[in-house]
């Protein structure tokens, strides 16, 4: 494995009881990637993420983040993390809900803040509570929320969910635009046009990675014309693990 | 109107209410805890309040019936009364007897309590009372007036002279009982309120406090941002640390308003530092910050919060000595009163500001205070950590 990954997960499970929430998966991200983990609901997108940032600790299998064992405090500084729902103060506006979570991250300066909050386009409406604000709205303070302590890591679960189609592509494109000033993003999606919008893709089902690929790789090898039949091939060959 | 839909929804709120098991086996149960808490502390027999007695009598030679000794006649009064375990004591020990609770109350009978009463026909005795609760002494001084009464009554058996009976009297001023009462603290102008109102405002912090604190964590965990919390380097002690002191802060402003419309409003006495009682109020708060988070734990809506009353709060009103002295309690409940944070708050808050006590007579209940609010603060940072991995 290279060691310039700022992810690796070697072989990682977590059972809920008899569930089999993720079962060992692999992944290695490397810098300024976007990596798109793609799954249907249930497929344990949101639990392998948890795992990645030691919200979760695995059954077995180990994770490392920036070269550091997972769990550890320190390392989250520098990880952004976006929830699926909007988790948001209501009764705070928009730049106090902001300004909090980049002290809560130890790495508070206004100009990062205000830089956030600017690249969400939200500069306007920084005074606004965020009780008064629509859902679009809120999605967007939730990611300057992630934004503003300026992680090198960002884990977006799921961002694009009731999002309307034009926001989602300003979202892909502030995603590339951190792409390319070196941040990490690992986005998951049950959304497939999204996908071809990442670096690579890992698609997930039943907490198993199948396979693993650019989005035209993956097409080619599943020899299928969209990434649906692309996922649909790799997963009734039941062949765990990405092979390369 | 559409009955139908009437009923429809009817039902749809039956199958909701059904569904939270919680809701409905506390529909039943909570009432009926609380009304048992009440009817055991409303039916309880008092028991026997410790009373001191100095019987310094000596007694008179009567040429018919031999030595009568009404001060020993009187104690045995009292003894009989079943209200008293009494407890002989010399002049010198009262107050320190006193101060430390050994007695509630002590009966001064004089050296020649004997002589005078036979020669007047008029009990005269002194009675020297804790008197930081007003309801036990006025229990106290009740029976001890009763007593007297009796005693006096047996004198016009015995002694046969005088007909004119004991109970009648001749007018308000020759009562023939006359019990001078003299307190170690407090005093006679002390009631009820004086007793309730130290431990009533510090019940109001702590009850609001735990409140807030349950309804913002549940929050916390319901909006999603407890999980944001978690994925920063943010550490569980940091998260309760933070609530405490900020939740802490209202609940001091609230209670030095309070505090200080009682005592200029109301009128109710206070000695000893105001500071103290901030104190011990901002203990008791922190107390109720940590029961609130603790409590989230098991809630999932803001409504199974306000189910904590009958379970948290009620319980803690009714058993911590806030209205009932917890002397006064059946023997069998009062083990359960020490297992509640606000009895060591009630009694800190009592001290000081009826006996005027400082630090260093308060100080063993501000330390299991401390250790209750240390205990409840490692609990609920675990409980966190519980829940996010």
């Amino acid at each position: 494995m290279n060691s310039n990954m700022i992810l690796e997960t070697d072989e990682i499970c977590k059972h809920f009881g008899n569930i089999q929430a993720v079962n060992g998966v692999s992944l290695s991200v490397g810098h300024g990637e976007i990596y798109g983990l793609l799954g249907p609901n249930g497929s344990g997108k949101t639990t392998l993420i948890r795992l990645v940032i030691g919200l979760l600790r695995p059954t077995s299998g180990s994770v490392r983040l920036m070269g550091e064992r997972v769990p550890n405090k320190a390392i989250l500084a520098h990880v952004g993390y976006m929830t699926q729902a909007s988790a948001l103060y209501e009764e705070l506006t928009v730049a106090e809900n902001v300004t909090f979570f980049a002290r809560m991250f130890g790495r508070y300066d206004p100009a990062w803040v205000k830089e956030a909050i600017e690249l969400v386009d939200l500069h306007s409406r920084s005074r606004s509570l965020v009780r008064t604000l629509s859902g679009g709205l809120r999605q967007r303070t939730s990611l300057a929320c992630t934004l503003a302590h300026k992680p090198r890591l960002l884990l977006l679960d799921e961002p694009t969910v009731g999002v309307d189609p034009l926001l989602r592509v300003t979202f892909w494109s502030y995603f590339r635009q951190l792409a390319e000033s070196g941040v990490t993003l690992i986005v998951s999606s049950h959304v497939m046009d999204e996908a071809e919008r990442c670096d690579r893709l890992g698609f997930l089902r039943q907490g198993k990675l199948l396979a693993e690929g650019s989005a035209n790789e993956l097409r080619r090898r599943a020899g299928s014309g969209t990434l649906e039949e692309a996922f649909l091939y790799f997963g009734s060959e039941k062949v765990a693990g990405g092979s390369q | 109107m559409n009955l139908g839909r009437v009923f429809t929804l009817s039902q749809r709120v039956m199958r909701q209410v059904l569904r939270d098991h919680r809701t409905v086996a506390l529909l039943v149960f909570a009432p009926l805890l609380v009304l048992t808490l009440g009817a055991i502390l409303f039916r309880a027999e008092p028991p026997a309040i410790s009373l001191g007695v100095v019987n310094e009598d000596r007694g008179v030679q009567h040429p018919v019936v031999g030595t009568i000794a009404l001060g020993e006649r009187m104690r045995d009064e009292l003894d009989r009364s079943g209200a008293f375990i009494l407890i002989p004591l010399s002049r010198e020990e009262v107050d320190d007897r006193l101060r430390e609770s050994a007695v509630q109350g002590v009966v001064v009978i004089p050296p020649d309590f004997s002589a005078n009463t036979l020669a007047s026909r008029r009990v005269v005795l002194y009675l020297r009372l804790e008197g930081s609760n007003p309801t036990r002494s006025q229990a106290i001084t009740a029976q001890v007036t009763r007593a007297a009464m009796v005693t006096l009554a047996t004198l016009t058996l015995t002694g046969g002279s005088a007909k004119n009976s004991a109970q009648t009297g001749e007018d308000d001023t020759g009562l023939p009982v006359s019990v001078q009462t003299t307190y170690l603290f407090g005093g006679a102008e002390f009631d009820t309120l004086d007793f309730v109102a130290p431990v009533y405002v510090a019940f109001l912090a702590m009850f609001f406090v735990f409140l807030l604190a349950c309804v913002a964590f549940l929050r916390e965990r319901s909006q999603g941002t407890m999980e944001r919390l978690a994925a920063t380097p943010a550490t569980r002690t940091e998260i309760v640390l933070g609530y405490m002191i900020g939740l802490g802060l209202f609940a001091l402003v609230q209670v030095t308003v309070i505090l200080f419309y009682t005592v200029w409003v109301l009128n109710v006495h206070y000695r000893g530092s105001l500071g103290l009682l901030l104190l011990v109020i901002t203990l008791l708060a922190v107390v109720g910050v940590n029961l609130g988070i603790l409590a989230s734990a098991f809630a999932r809506t803001e409504f199974q919060v306000i189910q904590f009353i009958p379970l948290v709060i009620i319980p803690q009103v009714l058993l911590g000595g806030t209205f009932w002295a917890v002397a006064d309690m059946p023997a069998y409940l009062q083990p359960v009163a020490h297992l509640m944070p606000i009895y060591y708050a009630n009694q800190a808050l009592r001290d000081v500001m009826l006996k005027g006590w400082g630090l260093a007579e308060i100080w063993p209940n501000l330390a299991v205070l401390i250790g209750i609010a240390g205990a409840l603060f490692i609990l609920s940072a675990w409980m966190i950590r519980r829940e996010v991995t």
